[in-house]
């Protein structure tokens, strides 16, 4: 069932459209992840969900109920803030009950609803203290908490992990996934991270200029992207855009590159039918960095694996492995070899281009063309 | 901050510091301290004595006069009533004015609707129009409503005049105040005046405290307003401490009118020491991260 339908939502502050015909919909139990560059209008939205934001056009469904203007206390919404916006005057143990409260639960239920979600985010010891004697992390818990007391149809997060330092982050990353997956319960998550809407996410929306770019799986983003922004804004390193010509070599058409000594080499496109008709055209070739690797044996009899000798210029060790920073076609391409491949900046190496995920793109539009 | 080390010259440069610092507040407390030995004193040790010396014996007779006996304009029975005229004009007045203000500036700050800008901008230019101005449409309006000359009526024109600057305040305090706070409630499902009582209130000690300072002070102090509204019944104590010392029979009576100056000043100086107290700062520290 549908927990979540959004309707060609139009949302105008009086000069233009900040959001532009947006239309989601998302299952009972799904972790939807709005993501995008900050003004992209992800945070908007989930404002518009929540209810504070008027919605300037379309509608808004949860369940089969159009609540495109209800008020945000009758959604039976929770949402936990970028700032956490606990109430400051009242106790831990108070925040998470005040919802329970307002909605006039018997206070014995209460205790038990704050003792339940307390156990729950391992925050029992803290419930007597006022948010100003908390730590990030802890402030992070509690709201939470909040949230899940009062086990509503929907949850919002807008960014609740931006204020955590980097290993934070990661822990509660975790622990918000496994909380998801115990609960069963149905989010919407508003993040600019793109690392973190990969891990978490059932479901992703990547957002820019009022638009979804793309609705789909964390996999299906990832691999077959619908427009070069969404291929260079999932993934870290990014993807590599290498300019290059679409040559028919016989039956086959090939994607022409040079490498350091200056030669012609022909690589294989993954669906030469869709791309049959561009013989000659210039076009974008996007290629992931763990697509460029050091000769791999076992891969060695794939059918569109190809060998370039290229320039290595940067070598960057993370420990797991090694990212080369190279050059193809006059563009700077990032490659990931193994941290046992030595080679040093100046050196001309040999590289293996796996191209059965390469991807090409409109240089002037950067659409999708090979699909 | 690491203090610097105390070289010879900061040294130096600190002891001005100080020296200038005592005498302004020479210069300033100066007056407060003929007042206070002057009201101490007889009437013909004030006429012969020197005006900067300690009274020869400590005499409260004049304070006793000023509370209850001297002559202001017909009645000669000192400030006391109008003592209390004063404190029955403040206390409502402040309280509904601040009150209003917090209201009015909880509204300005989170709930903003078309034109509510404008709506303070007008508040704020209402802050700054002379009160003479106000006088003749007031009075006309008061006896329009059956007011005139009564506490109430005094009231509720301070109530107007004071309610410009509480909005003020409170709506500046309030804009300080995280916006999601008040998001994160609505969601709770709490209404407008539950999340006012509940979350917005609670948070607002320090501008109340700040409040109620300037309101009572600016109430208290007030004198046209007083002498145009009130009826002889009813005036405040800044008007009769004005008839006091105009009214004269005999010799000009200085201790006695210093010390029902000093009678009408009291309140104002107790509210500074006790509320001063609960000036109360990062109350709202731990809303936000910081």
């Amino acid at each position: 069932m549908a927990a979540l339908t959004i309707n060609n939502v139009v949302k105008n502050y009086g000069q233009g459209d900040v959001l532009k015909g947006i239309n989601i919909a998302i299952n009972s139990g799904e972790f939807l992840i709005l993501v995008g560059p900050s003004g992209c209008g992800k945070s908007t939205l989930m404002n518009m969900i929540a209810g504070l934001e008027t919605v300037t056009s379309g509608e808004i469904l949860m369940g089969d109920d159009d609540v495109t203007n209800v008020e945000p206390k009758d959604r039976d919404i929770a949402m936990v803030f970028q700032s956490y916006a606990l109430y400051p005057n009242m106790s831990v143990a108070e925040n998470i009950a005040f919802g329970l409260e307002i909605r006039k639960v018997p206070k014995d239920e209460r205790m038990k609803e704050v003792q339940r979600v307390a156990k729950l985010l391992q925050i029992e010891h803290l419930l007597d203290r006022k948010p100003g004697q908390l730590s990030g992390g802890q402030r992070q818990r509690v709201a939470m908490g909040r949230a899940l007391a009062r086990r509503p149809r929907l949850y919002l997060f807008d960014e609740p992990l931006s204020n955590l330092d980097a290993k934070l982050r990661v822990e509660m990353r975790t622990e918000i996934k496994k909380l998801h997956q115990n609960l069963g319960t149905t989010i919407v998550y508003v993040t600019h991270d793109q690392i973190e809407a990969m891990t978490l996410a059932d479901r992703i929306a990547v957002m820019k200029d009022g638009i979804v770019q793309q609705f789909g799986t964390p996999q299906e983003i990832y691999d077959n992207p619908a427009n070069q922004f969404v291929a260079g804004f999932m993934g870290s390193p990014a993807m590599n855009f290498i300019p290059c010509r679409l040559v028919g070599k016989g039956t086959e058409i090939m994607a022409e590159v040079q490498d350091a000594f200056g030669k012609v080499q022909y690589l294989p496109v993954p669906n030469p039918q869709a791309l049959a008709s561009m013989s000659g055209k210039d076009v974008i070739l996007g290629l992931r960095p763990e697509k460029i690797t050091e000769p791999l044996q076992h891969k060695e009899h794939e059918p569109l694996i190809r060998h370039l000798q290229l320039k290595v210029l940067v070598t960057e060790p993370t420990g797991a492995d090694t990212m080369l920073v190279s050059e193809l076609n006059g563009e700077q391409v990032d490659c990931r070899v193994g941290p046992r491949f030595g080679v040093k900046p100046g050196e001309i190496t040999d590289l293996m281009l796996d191209m059965s995920l390469a991807v090409f793109f409109d240089p002037e539009t950067g659409a999708r063309i090979d699909q | 901050m690491v203090e610097a080390p105390m070289t010879p010259v900061r040294q130096l440069a600190r002891y001005g510091l100080y020296a200038v610092l005592a005498l302004v507040a020479f210069i300033y407390l100066m007056p407060l301290w003929v007042m206070i030995i002057t009201s101490l004193k007889d009437t013909e040790e004030i006429r012969t004595g020197n005006l900067l010396a300690l009274p020869g014996s400590f005499n409260f007779d004049a304070w006793v006069a000023a509370w209850s006996s001297a002559c202001t304009g017909g009645t000669c029975e000192g400030i006391s009533t109008y003592f209390f005229n004063s404190f029955q004009i403040v206390i409502p007045a402040v309280l509904v004015s601040t009150l209003l203000g917090a209201v009015n500036g909880y509204v300005l700050s989170f709930w903003r609707f078309r034109g509510s800008e404008l709506m303070f901008g007008l508040l704020l230019v209402g802050c700054f129009i002379p009160l003479q101005v106000m006088l003749l449409p007031m009075a006309r309006s008061l006896a329009f409503f059956g007011l005139a000359n009564t506490t109430t009526g005094l009231v509720i024109v301070h109530v107007i005049v004071g309610s410009g600057f509480t909005t003020m305040f409170f709506r500046n305090f309030y804009i300080g105040l995280p916006q999601e706070l008040i998001k994160a409630a609505r969601l709770d499902g709490a209404g407008f005046f539950f999340i006012f009582r509940r979350i917005v209130l609670p948070l607002s000690t320090p501008i109340i405290v700040v409040t109620l300072i300037w309101q009572f002070t600016q109430i208290w102090n007030d004198f046209l307003l007083g002498v145009v509204f009130s009826g002889a019944e009813t005036q405040p104590v800044t008007v009769a401490l004005n008839n006091l010392v105009n009214t004269s029979f005999g010799g000009k009576q200085y201790n006695v009118d210093m010390a029902a100056a000093l009678i009408a000043a009291l309140p104002t100086l107790f509210v500074y020491v006790l509320a001063g107290k609960y000036f109360v700062r990062g109350l709202t520290a731990g809303a936000v991260k910081g």
